[in-house]
């Protein structure tokens, strides 16, 4: 089943005088369960791709559906509360929130939810444990290394059961080590929790990794090659 | 919804010390504004009690009893008996003194000179330990009940008229039945009042005589009364008014309506101090609503992934109004402690203002103790830190309403 569907989606942004077009007449879907990584270089539309998908930004033209909703009629509110309910996102950048520890930073989009104290941290601690981060829970974000950020991150992508995980280069900012050790431990909640995970990524370990390689130039669909997961062979 | 909100404030109070020195001078401003607001207050509220204190002491008390009309008309002939009131005052317990007067202006010669005198008829007793006039005055020099020619003269009087203890002089004056009556006196002793007109017009002498020489035997003209606490004006007044409604030919007064000068004068003091409070006040409001508005664009790239983590727009602003709260409770603490502590300066100590001027002091026809002290005007002071409070979220509104206005993509560029 198709929970993300593009019809013609074309994006255009403003830059001075001009127009950039980053997304043209993208039709696309992705079925449930999927763990496929958009591929293209810089500017090939990787991020926007991810943007609209995510509920973070508006198509200019075409139709985005997601679970069977045509994004285009929400609400400024009801994406928010898509968002939250639906999707998980994993930065470039990890963007934690500094002032909070990493058990907080996980439990951030279940307070948003109004999930009770106990509730959260149980579920927070129960995520950090399987992303290996026991111990560390109470410390900050400046505390912690770029591997354990970005796992913690990953933690606050998944602590609400997102249908939908959208990571935006996860590995660019990780050594070999630990792209490794969180590509794995991506492909396993895949697995585990039948979760949809979308990566952007030039990366060639995380290409290597996906089941699904969509491939962008200059915003326009170059390649969508499906295959078995290297990890399950 | 409460549990949220509680979670918000956690994070606002974190949020706050993100940047801990531009927190602090925020703080320290807002504090320190409180403080001296209220200690202005307190001290303002305390020279306002003692110019009361010292107004209706000397002149009309807490409360008056006047014939109707009198006020206006400043007839003489408009006494009245107070006696069969004298129960029903006196049995209030808030009432601590009541003091009778007579009123009468006259010419008073010497064999040297003549002025225009106002001859007050008191009751030496009563007066002796409220009326801040004789406070200068000996008890060796007091009127004698049985001496009747005794008479008190302010200072400068006595000077123009070459008088000293011990000398006559002559006092004339229209009686209530229109008659021209002559009296002598001796002078008993000289008072210094500190208010010129007082020094130059006065001349106490004792109830019986001056009501004698009036045609007014029995009679005043005001029934000055004194209360335990000032505060207490407007219940006395109530019960007072309440037991004296069936009785003719008296009106009661609350100082305000006796003595309308000395009222407004507080009232345009007090006016003119609030509208300089209120400027520091708006000045403070200022710093916070700029203080914010930094903290926020600084932070638009993390408002961008608040946003993109599925908070709605309004989450955002419920978090900068939560740091704008923090930070107005925060400084209504510090700063009610700090104008705690001045107040408490200013009560056990005072301002000594005989260090910067010699003279004694006469504000709104009152004189007033060279040593100003605050009082504690705690609703007051509670008033202003909540007010604070009240501000400091105002300020937030804008800042948030920015923060609102943000769209995810467009602030997680920021950084």
């Amino acid at each position: 089943m198709s929970g993300i569907e593009l019809q013609q989606v074309s994006k255009i942004y403003p830059s001075g005088h001009q127009q950039v077009q980053a997304l043209v007449d993208l039709t696309l879907s992705i079925d449930d369960g999927e763990f496929c990584v958009l591929a293209g270089p810089s500017g090939s539309g990787k991020t926007t791709l991810l943007n609209l998908i995510g509920c973070l930004d508006r198509a200019t033209s075409g139709t985005i559906r997601l679970f069977g909703q045509d994004v285009a009629t929400c609400s400024a509110r009801q994406l928010a509360d898509f968002r939250l309910q639906r999707i998980g996102f994993v930065f470039q950048s990890y963007n934690l929130i500094p002032v909070l520890s990493a058990e907080e930073n996980v439990a951030f989009p279940l307070m948003l939810r109004g999930v009770g104290r106990d509730e959260r941290r149980r579920r927070a601690l129960e995520l950090l444990t399987v992303l290996g981060l026991v111990g560390l829970e109470h410390r900050r974000p400046a505390d912690l290394s770029g591997g354990q950020q970005q796992r913690v991150a990953v933690a606050r992508a998944l602590v609400g059961e997102p249908s939908v995980v959208l990571a935006d280069e996860p590995t660019a900012n990780l050594d070999t080590g630990n792209s490794v050790e969180l590509l794995e431990m991506m492909h396993r909640l895949n697995r585990e929790r039948g979760t949809t995970f979308i990566f952007s990524s030039h990366d060639p370990l995380v290409i290597k990794q996906a089941e699904r390689v969509i491939e962008l130039q200059d915003g326009r669909l170059k390649a969508d090659n499906r295959r078995c997961s290297a990890h399950e062979t | 919804m409460a549990g949220l909100w509680w979670e918000l404030l956690v994070l606002a109070w974190k949020n706050l010390w993100r940047n801990r020195r531009r927190t602090l001078i925020t703080l320290a401003a807002m504090s320190l504004t409180l403080m001296l607001i209220q200690v202005l207050n307190n001290l303002s509220m305390g020279s306002y009690r003692q110019m009361i204190q010292s107004g209706v002491r000397a002149g009309s008390g807490h409360l008056t009893l006047n014939a109707p009309g009198y006020r206006e008309q400043q007839d003489i002939a408009l006494a009245f008996d107070v006696t069969p009131f004298w129960a029903c005052i006196e049995q209030q317990p808030e009432v601590q003194q009541a003091l009778p007067r007579l009123y009468l202006p006259g010419l008073a010669q010497s064999g040297y000179d003549s002025r225009g005198i106002l001859l007050q008829g008191i009751d030496m007793t009563r007066e002796a330990g409220s009326n801040p006039f004789l406070k200068s005055l000996s008890c060796d020099h007091w009127l004698r009940p049985d001496v009747p020619e005794d008479a008190l003269l302010g200072i400068q009087l006595a000077d123009q008229l070459h008088l000293k203890a011990g000398n006559k002089f002559v006092v004339t004056l229209q009686n209530s039945r229109n008659e021209l009556v002559s009296e002598l006196f001796r002078v008993r002793g000289v008072l210094q009042t500190g208010l010129q007109d007082v020094d130059q017009s006065l001349v106490l002498v004792s109830l019986e005589r001056a009501g004698l020489l009036a045609a007014l035997p029995g009679k005043i003209h005001e029934l000055a009364i004194l209360l335990q606490e000032q505060q207490q004006v407007g219940a006395v007044y109530q019960q007072l008014h309440e037991a004296l409604r069936d009785q003719p030919g008296i009106e009661l007064l609350t100082w305000q309506q006796a003595m309308p000068n000395l009222y407004h004068a507080i009232q345009l003091d007090y006016a003119s101090q609030n509208a300089i409070l209120l400027i520091m006040l708006v000045i403070v409001v200022i710093g916070i609503a700029n203080t914010l508005l930094m903290s926020v664009m600084e932070r638009s790239h993390e408002f961008g992934l608040i946003l993109a983590l599925g908070a709605r727009p309004f989450r955002l602003v419920e978090l900068v109004v939560a740091e704008a709260l923090v930070l107005g409770a925060l400084a209504a603490v510090c700063g009610a402690v700090l104008g705690g502590l001045g107040t408490w300066y200013l009560w056990a100590r005072g301002i000594d203002l005989r260090q910067f001027i010699s003279e004694e002091i006469e504000y709104g026809g009152i004189v007033f103790e060279p040593v100003l002290r605050a009082v504690w005007d705690v609703p007051w002071m509670a008033q202003s830190a909540l007010f604070l409070v009240v501000l400091s979220v105002m300020a937030s509104v804008y800042p948030a309403l920015r923060a609102a206005r943000l769209t995810p993509v467009a602030a997680m560029r920021r950084r």
